[in-house]
């Protein structure tokens, strides 16, 4: 850990001690069902995080969990931010990093601000209910989660700040291709800290006001006269070069910038000029390549509803999908379908569109992980009513128009006078504050099934049996007792991570064979290093029987270490 | 008249290089190399500048010679590669001999000209890791850098490397007799073991190896050696996710990234050169009629197609080479990326190759070209061993020595280098270059003047490859008039996006401009370079 995070770590410190009460009088409160009613880190959830924001949540949950939580930073963004992971899981239980986890992350894609906020949630979730709630007290024991609130925080302190920034984060790129950087972007014209839209009065524009709601501008019909003309987002030709912000802060995306399926610019719009061209990517890549027990990955994206799946390019790229590993990421997000109404599972490349060097790809290829991105907010969760979509209605009826920023005049240098106005940037594409609670819940809650249904290994059965000759015959069973495998069809093909292994402790190995039928006694020997056994997968709910010949020994232990099944030990003697 | 001027001057500075040359007798090493490097730059201080961009894995310099005068990044720029394949020295004894040369020539007029226009990037070995094995104890055809991998994907590093056995200093291979054998002698020469053909009627009596022990027992030999990522596997075009010495992710290695990162710094390079085993001169690519899936583009567009024509056919003229090598497509490979990726003319060789005829096997063909042209030496008689893992059955050692059949013999470089020199400049003096042809002003009224040109290309070389049109790793031309105090634009646009121009192509403009004074016009980007003129309105 660097000098200036732990500088963060004692300013937080010293504000945490400076207030003496963190829980509340708990006589103030009558428990909701599921959720934490008097937490050690007061947290509210209709509201968004400022980079600062989200380091100050981490460090308290880190320092009134310590049990639970470590802060670390897996490198710096482009502007030299830490790109925080926290890591939870109940460290007395195990080292968590040999216990099956799940990766967060959020807000790749800066304006998408509110992944943050559904992982920051999860974090808080976890720790505050884990002494309330049993169930995730073992899932703690069991498993470990790796979040990572936004791994692009230089273009949220701009969106959060300054004004509305690219998809992208704020490495300088030229996308007008004139050999100058970042030189003509949206300018903030009336100074609110807003890019909105800018109209002017004119007979022949296109445009007139919607006389249900006037600060809707509509489409005339054929040969009926407009009020006004559009002119796009705020901004002027900064670089004189007769176009207006085509070439803003950075301007590429994170999101096509990964080491799987990559394609260059001129094919998939974004890339840069080879994977992992930006820190912040490099720093997700370099801290998941120290985690091979990561087995499932969790990205958060808007808008749309979605519950995105793999593969991202036409019928998938060097990928392997197998029916097992189709069914187990259709079952996984056909239950966040139940568990977020209005979110439906869809596939990338077919539903949506095909992303070439896509996180998710990489994920699922590169790391053999189980992984899922999910499109947060759709128009759905305004009146609960697919059919209704108005946005207009909807700020009138339940946000009393705060979402809109009035029409105002402006002087623009090459349009005269103009208006600008519009929706403002904290809606449209993000969760209006009284929604965001209920779907940070629910997205968690979808993290906490993915985790829950990584890997639980377990020895069953295990018997020692006398042979002729004094050779003792010990038998045991591993079983997965939940739905993923320990290793996915990538994995098994492209050997990502070693087999799992299973060792016996105790005597002299003879011989060590995997039992394929009990019935028929058919077994397979594995005639190297007998003593650990190699398997190359576990599936989903299934169980590998095993059968050691033994010389010597009375005590025998059973042992499994799996990259991403976690590790387990069992006795007999 | 021009043309056979430039040819008698070339031809004369082509002798002249033959004759200043001594005859190379044997390919340098990582130090000899370095220290030949080392003296271009302090002979040559004004045309000459060094640089190291990385260190590798096993700890050497990327080191790159600038060749030019003035603002050498912002002129038209060639790199040239060598050293691309870690088994092929001659690569970086070209790219090395080309900068020596070039440098010795620099006062010759033509070569004065050239580098006033054009700057050389010269990268003579980008797999230093790898060719430094020629010079090792033990000699094997190396591609891949020092860092440890696990090649064969058992979770052990660097477990199986070669052996030895027969102490000759060569890596070459085992054969042993053997009934479950699928190797045979060739009918071609009885000398190369090759597996026998079923469907011939044949079958095999002979187990054939890499030279070494089964250090791991895992039936392999050989599979996990020192190192490592080949740079020729790790480039982002046609890359093989879990590929053999592809490395963890396209440019994962400090000296591929190093070199691209280079690349895409200089938006003025318009051609790679790159002598390794990829292949467009001895043959040129094809286009392809075929609609690409998926977006993709793998086959070099109709527009490119005729400069990679052109310029072949130059390298058949000036090197007077036969044929083209069998060539080798593998995935990841630099040369394509440079084309495909990087968006830039390019262009590749092996420089040397035997004739080999269709069907035919490629050692026996070589064994016999070896023999006609009296290169003895050339292999290692099977020879019997004691081998661990065979106890009890014949092993032999033997077969063709690693590396002579892709580098020549040292004392043919000295001719070798001068040609691809040759070749090299000729192909720089096509460089695409910009002019302004009909440049008029004419007086439409009071004070009011209408200025028409056409912007002309009178290089060979578009003003950008056409793969590279689309890409943002290359700039788009502008044209761009900058108004006097007083002037205005009545008609025309200030500054303007410029549409490539192919070889001998132009794009004519206007404007309507009101008010006299001195109107600047440039036009250009900087792999073209930039043409400006001031018109005097009165």
């Amino acid at each position: 850990m660097n000098k200036i995070f732990s500088l963060a770590f004692l300013v937080s410190f010293l504000l945490l001690s400076a207030i003496p009460a963190i829980a509340q009088n708990e006589e103030l409160f009558f428990r909701a069902a599921g959720s934490p009613a008097n937490p050690r880190v007061q947290a509210s959830w209709n509201k968004y995080y400022t980079y600062q924001g989200v380091v100050d949540l981490c460090t308290k949950l880190s320092k009134a969990y310590p049990d639970l939580v470590t802060i670390e930073s897996a490198g710096k963004s482009y502007q030299g931010r830490d790109i925080i992971v926290l890591t939870i899981s109940d460290k007395k239980a195990q080292n968590p990093d040999f216990k099956p986890a799940l990766w967060i992350d959020g807000n790749i894609h800066s304006i998408e601000l509110q992944g943050t906020e559904m992982a920051l949630y999860t974090a808080w979730y976890l720790c505050e209910m884990y002494n309330d709630n049993a169930f995730i007290r073992q899932l703690l024991k069991d498993k470990t989660f790796y979040i990572s609130p936004t791994i692009n925080p230089d273009a949220r302190e701009y969106f959060t700040s300054i004004g509305v920034p690219p998809r992208s984060g704020l490495v300088p790129r030229d996308n007008d291709r004139d050999g100058l950087l970042d030189e003509d972007g949206y300018d903030d014209l009336n100074n609110d800290k807003e890019i909105s839209q800018m109209r002017r009065k004119n007979p022949d524009g296109k445009f007139k006001s919607d006389p249900k709601d006037p600060r809707r501008m509509m489409r005339v019909p054929a040969g009926e006269k407009g009020e006004y003309e559009l002119l796009g987002a705020e901004g002027i030709d900064n670089d004189g070069d007769g176009l207006i912000n085509e070439d803003g802060p950075g301007g590429y995306d994170g999101n096509r910038d990964w080491g799987f399926n990559w394609e260059p610019n001129y094919i998939q719009g974004g890339a840069d000029k080879y994977p992992f061209s930006f820190p912040e990517n490099q720093a997700v890549r370099d801290f998941t390549l120290k985690h091979r027990n990561i087995t499932g990955a969790q990205s958060f994206h808007n808008n749309g509803g979605m519950i995105l799946r793999g593969p991202s390019i036409k019928n998938g790229g060097a990928e392997t999908y197998s029916n097992e590993d189709d069914a187990v990421i259709n079952t996984i997000g056909k239950k966040g379908e139940i568990m977020i109404p209005g979110y439906k599972l869809l596939t990338i490349w077919k539903d949506l569109y095909p992303v070439y060097g896509g996180e998710v790809d990489w994920w699922y290829g590169a790391m053999g992980c189980f992984v899922y991105s999910n499109e947060l907010w759709n128009s759905y969760l305004m009146f609960y009513d697919s059919t209704n979509n108005d946005a207009y209605e909807f700020d009138r009826l339940l946000l009393f128009e705060d979402a809109f920023i009035p029409w105002q005049k402006v002087n623009h240098p090459v349009y005269g006078e103009i208006e600008v106005g519009g929706f403002s940037k904290n809606f449209g594409r993000l969760h209006p504050g009284f929604l965001l609670e209920t779907d940070a819940h629910r997205n968690a809650a979808f993290c906490i099934y993915n985790s829950f249904q990584s890997p639980k290994l377990e020895i069953t059965g295990i018997e020692v049996k006398k042979l002729p000759g004094g050779l003792k015959e010990v038998t045991a069973t591993v079983e997965n007792k939940r739905m993923l495998p320990t290793h996915s069809a990538s994995n098994i093909k492209f050997k990502i991570d070693p087999p799992d292994y299973v060792y016996l402790d105790g005597g002299t190995v003879i011989a060590g064979m995997v039992v394929l039928d009990k019935d028929m006694k058919i077994n397979q020997e594995q005639k190297k290093n007998p003593q650990r056994m190699e398997i190359n997968n576990i599936a989903g709910y299934q169980r590998i029987d095993l059968k050691w010949i033994v010389k010597e020994g009375s005590k025998f232990t059973v042992r499994v270490e799996s990259m991403k099944g976690g590790r387990t030990t069992a006795a007999a003697e | 008249m021009r043309i056979p001027f430039r040819l008698l001057i070339m031809t004369v500075a082509f002798c002249a290089v033959i004759l200043r040359l001594p005859a190379q007798a044997q390919y340098s090493n990582f130090k000899t190399m370095s220290q030949k490097i080392d003296l271009l730059s302090h002979e040559y201080p004004l045309l000459c500048s060094v640089k190291s961009l990385a260190k590798t894995a096993g700890g050497k310099e990327i080191r790159v010679i600038t060749i030019g005068t003035g603002e050498k990044d912002n002129k038209p720029g060639i790199a040239l590669f060598g050293g691309v394949e870690g088994n092929h020295l001659l690569g970086t004894e070209l790219a090395l001999g080309f900068a020596g040369s070039l440098l010795q020539e620099s006062y010759a007029p033509e070569i004065k000209k050239l580098l006033g226009k054009i700057t050389f990037y010269v990268f003579p070995d980008v797999s230093p890791d790898a060719t430094e094995q020629y010079f090792a104890e033990i000699k094997y055809e190396r591609t891949v850098n020092g860092r440890s991998t696990d090649d064969d994907r058992d979770f052990i590093f660097d477990e199986d490397p070669a052996e030895d056995l027969n102490k000759d200093g060569f890596i070459t291979l085992i054969r042993i007799k053997d009934p479950s054998g699928k190797y045979t002698e060739s009918k071609e020469d009885k000398r190369i073991m090759v597996p026998a053909d079923l469907s011939e009627g044949e079958t095999g009596s002979y187990l054939v190896y890499s030279e070494g022990i089964d250090n791991d027992h895992d039936g392999s030999f050989n599979e996990d050696g020192a190192g490592g990522v080949n740079f020729n596997r790790n480039f982002t075009f046609n890359y093989e996710e879990f590929g053999l010495n592809a490395g963890l992710y396209p440019v994962s290695e400090p000296e591929t990234k190093a070199v691209a990162d280079f690349l895409y710094a200089r938006f003025n390079i318009y051609a790679v050169f790159t002598f390794g085993p990829q292949d467009n001169l001895g043959k040129p690519m094809k286009s392809s009629d075929q609609p690409e899936k998926d977006d993709r583009i793998t086959s070099i567009l109709k527009t490119d197609e005729i400069i990679n024509k052109v310029v072949s056919d130059k390298y058949h003229e000036i090197t007077v080479v036969n044929g083209a090598p069998v060539t080798e497509t593998t995935s990841g490979n630099f040369m394509e990326w440079a084309y495909f990726h990087y968006g830039r003319y390019s262009f590749g060789t092996p420089a040397w190759w035997f004739p080999v005829e269709k069907g035919k096997n490629s050692s026996a063909a070589f064994l016999k070209y070896a023999e006609m042209n009296k290169k003895n030496d050339v292999f290692i008689p099977w020879r019997e061993i004691k081998h661990p893992d065979f106890p009890g059955k014949t092993a032999e050692t033997g077969g063709i020595k690693p590396f002579v059949m892709i580098n020549p013999p040292a004392d043919s470089l000295s001719l070798l280098i001068a040609r691809n020199y040759k070749f090299i400049t000729e192909i720089a003096a096509m460089h695409p270059e910009l002019e302004f042809l009909d440049l008029k002003s004419e007086n439409a009224g009071e004070n009011i003047f209408r200025i028409s040109l056409k912007l002309h290309n009178k290089g060979i070389f578009a003003t950008c490859a056409g793969i590279g049109e689309n890409n943002i790793w290359t700039r788009i031309m502008r044209i761009t008039v900058e108004p006097a105090n007083g002037q205005t634009i009545l008609s025309g646009k200030k500054v303007q996006q410029v549409e490539r121009l192919e070889g001998n192509q132009s794009a004519e403009f206007s404007w309507l401009i009101s008010g006299k004074g001195s109107l600047k016009i440039t036009a250009g980007a900087l792999n073209t370079g930039s043409v400006s003129a001031e018109v005097e309105l009165r």
